[in-house]
């Protein structure tokens, strides 16, 4: 048997957690992707990610059951797009995301949205895409506290950056290191990136 | 795993959240009718185990003899007594055998087999470690006295048996208990036999059989059943049933069957942490906090939901609920 390929030990130096803000290079990489709009922790946010956790898993349970190279699946991210600070939250858009090998293409996609909808689950699978996002150069910093709070910690990424000659270019990327539904807000534990540009 | 696909419980949590704890503001003073209950029941079993130390003690007798279901009486018991049952027995024939190094003179040999112990050597071991000296040492000083430290106060007493014992008290932060009403489950599952510690490798396969043929969407959780007493039931026979919540349209197949998880009312309970300690919170959950709440243990068996994957989880990260079923109010 295979040993596992866990994509987040492989691209160690990705996923750091610096308690101040660090700059880092991310490789374009692969992601189940599903979007949308409004309030997280809303209906629609909750359903998107059942559907992105039932495609993560119908696929690669379906690859390790044909004996091919098994992998865990990844963490829950997401990236938010627009002005977050000057947006009410239930118009915010993003785009919730779980990293994906290469190794996984569209015909295993369509195998699992047919084998999911087989079983009458639910029809947001459909919705869930593959994508390749490059992001380059991002600034990266550990975010310890509630979402809610989040605006400090960027705060500090945007002071960096301009210290570096750089400014935060490009969408809100989060990975979500802990469960929000039993973790006390001011212990949960959040990656915050953001690429940045030269100015 | 799928263990976040959860939609359920992820609505379920403001309510868990906003309940408040009810042992929380409970006066400790206070004893309430269910604790003397419990350590009433308790205090048959202690009594006959003083007066039954030279027989096996089987669990499910034990229980029988509480009027508590074998699926809880071990958990009542150490989460009560702070020793587990298998630790309570044996500290009792420990104490048994040093009141008669020093009271008789039969050859350490004797005195070892009475205690249980097959060898002088292992005999020599056990008592070392209790009482911080051989047993030879132990019968030649004066003034030793017979009884290993134990927080229930419970100590082996020649024809005199025990009148009561201290429950272990509620330490440190209020536990975070909810009561929460749910509906029949219906489960898939696979029944692992063998050490808790390698339950991964069924839910490996019953995720993989699970996962290829679609059943792994539509908000299902992830449970595990525990049957048996890692301290009284040897490794090898733990039985431990993994199970992934299914619809009616799921039928058994081959090593996955089904069974339905029993609705009503649980106490529940978070565990954060490693999977090798959830054994201490449901001790907490059922021998300290349910004695103390007011309600009584149903008997079916507790369970334990869990909320993130160990598969991408660091063991400090790994959320898990406990289920202990209750009598209706």
């Amino acid at each position: 048997m295979n040993t596992k390929l866990d994509l987040y030990k492989v691209h160690k130096t990705e996923y750091v957690m610096p308690r101040q803000p660090a700059l880092v290079h991310i490789k374009p990489a692969q992601y189940l992707a599903i979007e949308g709009r409004g309030a997280p922790g809303e209906a629609r946010f909750q359903a998107c990610i059942g559907a992105l956790y039932a495609m993560a898993f119908t696929i690669k349970m379906t690859h390790k059951f044909a004996g091919r190279q098994d992998y865990t699946v990844c963490k829950l991210e997401g990236r938010y797009f627009g002005d977050l600070a000057g947006a009410p939250k239930k118009e915010w858009k993003w785009k919730l995301l779980i990293r994906t090998p290469d190794f996984i293409g569209e015909k295993e996609m369509d195998a699992a949205v047919a084998t999911l909808l087989k079983r009458k689950k639910q029809e947001e699978v459909k919705e869930v895409k593959l994508e390749k996002i490059d992001e380059g150069d991002c600034v990266q910093m550990l975010h310890v506290g509630p979402y809610d709070k989040e605006h400090e910690t960027i705060a500090l990424m945007q002071h960096f950056a301009e210290g570096r000659g750089l400014k935060l270019a490009g969408p809100h990327h989060e990975i979500y290191l802990s469960d929000p539904r039993r973790v006390p807000a001011e212990r949960l534990r959040t990656i915050l990136r953001q690429p940045a540009r030269k100015i | 795993m799928a263990w976040l696909m959860i939609k359920k419980i992820a609505k379920s949590v403001k309510s868990l959240s906003s309940e408040r704890d009810i042992t929380g503001g409970m006066n400790r003073r206070t004893r309430p009718a269910t604790l003397r209950f419990y350590e009433e029941r308790l205090l048959r079993v202690l009594v006959h185990i003083q007066e039954h130390l030279d027989e096996p003690l089987a669990l499910e007798a034990l229980a029988r003899l509480a009027c508590l279901s074998p699926y809880h009486f071990h958990r009542v018991f150490s989460g009560m007594t702070g020793e587990t049952l298998a630790g309570h027995i044996r500290r009792l024939r420990l104490e048994r055998a040093a009141g008669r190094l020093k009271l008789c003179s039969s050859p350490v040999v004797q005195i070892a087999f009475e205690a249980g112990y097959e060898t002088h050597e292992s005999f020599t071991r056990a008592f070392h470690a209790a009482f911080g000296l051989s047993p030879a040492r132990f019968r030649r000083l004066k003034g030793a006295r017979a009884l290993i430290k134990a927080s229930s106060g419970v100590h082996y007493r020649d024809r005199k048996h025990p009148r009561s014992f201290r429950a272990a008290q509620l330490k440190g932060k209020p536990m975070n208990v909810a009561i929460k009403h749910i509906k029949p489950m219906r489960v898939a599952f696979m029944r692992h036999v063998g050490p808790y510690g390698e339950v991964g490798n069924t839910w490996e396969r019953l995720m993989m059989v699970l996962g290829k043929e679609g059943w792994l969407g539509g908000g299902c959780q992830c449970l595990g059943l525990c049957h048996d007493d890692p301290a009284v039931t040897p490794a090898d026979k733990i039985r431990y049933d993994a199970c992934v919540t299914v619809d009616r349209a799921f039928r058994a197949a081959g090593e996955i069957g089904v069974q339905v998880v029993p609705g009503g009312d649980y106490a529940v309970m978070t565990h954060f942490g490693p999977y090798d300690n959830l054994g201490a919170s449901y001790e907490k959950l059922l021998g300290q906090w349910v004695p103390r709440s007011g309600r009584r243990l149903r008997a079916t068996p507790s369970f334990e939901i869990y909320l993130n994957s160990p598969d991408s989880t660091e063991p400090p990260d790994l959320v898990t609920d406990i289920y202990a079923p209750l009598e209706p109010d």
